[in-house]
């Protein structure tokens, strides 16, 4: 019975070494599905991340009631004690100027991606989404008003003994959003004994957390409000006092198919907090800067419109050493599609390489 | 046929000790890790897929490898048959690809492969459970919800699981506002 996440479920151990060196940028989901896959093979993995420890988000930001920390924690040991895996932490890999992050407290040493680029037969990047959206509202810097990563991040870095600086507290909670990450962070201030309170802007019918996941927590004590939206951060001596939010209805389906919240005029109201979180979701953080046209264009890597990587149906990138998964390529999402994401790159750099190595030698 | 196949669905329950994975609903947190590596397993066909509720929750769907198995007896071809663990499988040569096996399945689980149009469905991984390997499901499960093992064993940790639910609702009730 494995009662911990197996991320080498491929093999009973570690085949004799093929000696290629591949290196992983990113030790959540996919990086770690990755490794596991690729260990399985033979390779020689190099996982790099810029926190103290494994694991990505489910270490650093969903909180232990969702997934026991051992399970995750276990997993990885496995992978470095037996199977060889090698983990790089406190390390950041970035081209140029290391791009400003979330979570980038305990980087002890930056590394150019170049110099990763030339030491390995290969690269998967999976560096997530570490930096998160902010609706464009007056009073959004206050002291006070956090993102849901940052938020839950400074839960986790303390609970795992990282850092001695207590996590935010207040007595009076706004989360605005209607993601696991708002569901969680609700429920986190609900768990340091706050009053807390989650703000939706649609209706939790629309919720991507879903009806179930909204009224489990209500039914723990977190306050919901629906169709409303925040206008703006009500600040006093640069500290937050609370939030002004407008009412909405839903109008027809918008892009993303679910109906688009219209503000009714003149429905303004206002909340009270000492506390705010901003759980609106996360942007990819590739490691080179989308403003760093001519670092791309020599590594070779195109960025969409959010950040996240170009790949082609290989998960390859313009590079053809370099292959990408997880939320750097698909946008914010869940472990599945993380895991999933990563053991079919892992496959397709091996597939890449091996045909690498079957190639005749040119005649000179 | 039907009645070969029936005594040799429950004479095969008795030779070796039995395998069984139940899949904890109550720990089950919606990650699609399961669906994820089953996919990848399979070249994209998923045997344990999550179906995404009316109330938004998100369940995970698969085979339950029934111990008197109706997919079983009620194929013509004895194509669907039970290794010696216990798991219900296709034997895909046999295969004639009636899908009685599906109006047979209470849970509608048995599909068609579209290439090769013969019943498929979740084996538990005979290919892993060979090599002594556990199915990739239950390995990687982040919350330990799908629960795989000997069958008394998962009996008992399912078990144990429900007594300490019940000790720590005592527990708070005695001392109230008590937070694990």
């Amino acid at each position: 019975m494995v009662n911990y996440m197996k991320f080498a479920f491929l093999c009973k151990e570690k085949p004799s070494s093929n000696n290629i060196k591949v290196a992983i940028i990113g030790a959540g989901p996919a990086g770690l599905a990755a490794s596991g896959y690729l260990s399985c093979k033979g390779y020689e993995v190099d996982v790099y991340d810029k926190q103290p420890l494994a694991g990505g988000l489910m270490t650093f930001a969903i909180p232990p009631w969702r997934i026991p920390r051992e399970n995750i924690f276990s997993g990885i040991k496995e992978l470095e004690e037996k199977f060889g895996v090698k983990f790089i932490l406190r390390t950041k890999i970035h081209s140029g100027k290391p791009a400003r992050e979330e979570g980038d407290e305990f980087v002890e040493k930056n590394i150019p991606f170049e110099e990763i680029i030339d030491n390995y037969q290969a690269i998967l990047i999976t560096t997530g989404t570490w930096t998160s959206k902010k609706p464009p509202v007056k009073g959004i810097d206050a002291k006070g008003v956090y993102t849901a990563v940052e938020y839950l991040y400074r839960h986790r870095i303390y609970e795992l003994g990282l850092t001695n600086e207590k996590p935010p507290y207040a007595k009076k909670v706004i989360v605005i959003g209607g993601g696991y990450s708002a569901v969680d962070a609700a429920e986190q201030a609900l768990h340091d004994g706050a009053e807390s309170h989650l703000v939706y802007r649609r209706t939790i019918k629309e919720a991507p957390a879903g009806i179930f996941e909204m009224k489990r927590i209500e039914r723990e004590g977190v306050t919901i409000t629906e169709l409303a939206s925040p206008l703006e951060v009500i600040v006093e001596n640069g500290v937050v006092k609370g939030v002004k939010f407008q009412r909405m209805k839903l109008g027809p389906p918008d892009e993303s198919g679910r109906p688009k919240p219209i503000p009714i005029p003149n429905s303004e109201f206002i909340l009270e907090a000492d506390l705010v979180v901003f759980a609106t979701g996360e942007r990819a953080t590739p490691p080179v800067s989308p403003e760093d046209k001519e670092a791309l264009n020599k590594i070779g890597i195109k960025l969409t419109k959010w950040n996240t990587i170009e790949v082609n149906n290989r998960m390859q990138t313009g590079n053809p050493k370099i292959f990408a998964a997880g939320d750097v390529v698909n946008g914010p999402s869940r472990i599945g599609p993380a895991i999933r994401s990563g053991l079919y790159a892992a496959k397709y750099l091996d597939n890449w390489l091996q045909a690498k190595l079957l190639k005749p030698i040119p005649s000179p | 046929m039907s009645t070969d196949s029936s005594a040799q669905n429950i004479r095969e329950e008795t030779e070796k000790p039995k395998y069984l994975r139940i899949i904890d609903l109550g720990k089950c947190i919606g990650c699609g890790s399961c669906e994820a590596v089953c996919d990848f397993i399979h070249d994209g066909t998923a045997f344990i897929k999550l179906y995404r509720t009316s109330i938004g929750l998100d369940i995970p769907i698969s085979c339950l490898h029934c111990r008197k198995a109706p997919c079983i007896d009620v194929c013509p071809t004895s194509a669907m048959t039970r290794d010696s663990e216990g798991a219900v499988y296709v034997d895909e040569a046999r295969c004639i690809g009636c899908m009685a096996c599906l109006y047979a399945c209470p849970f509608g689980i048995p599909e068609l492969d579209p290439r090769a149009r013969v019943s498929i469905k979740c084996d538990l991984c005979r290919p892993l459970r060979a090599m002594d390997l556990e199915p990739a499901c239950a390995a990687i499960c982040p919350t330990n919800a799908i629960v795989y093992g000997e069958e008394v064993e998962v009996f008992n940790t399912v078990k144990k699981r429900v007594a300490e639910m019940f000790a720590k609702t005592r527990f708070e009730t005695l001392h109230e506002g008590y937070k694990p």
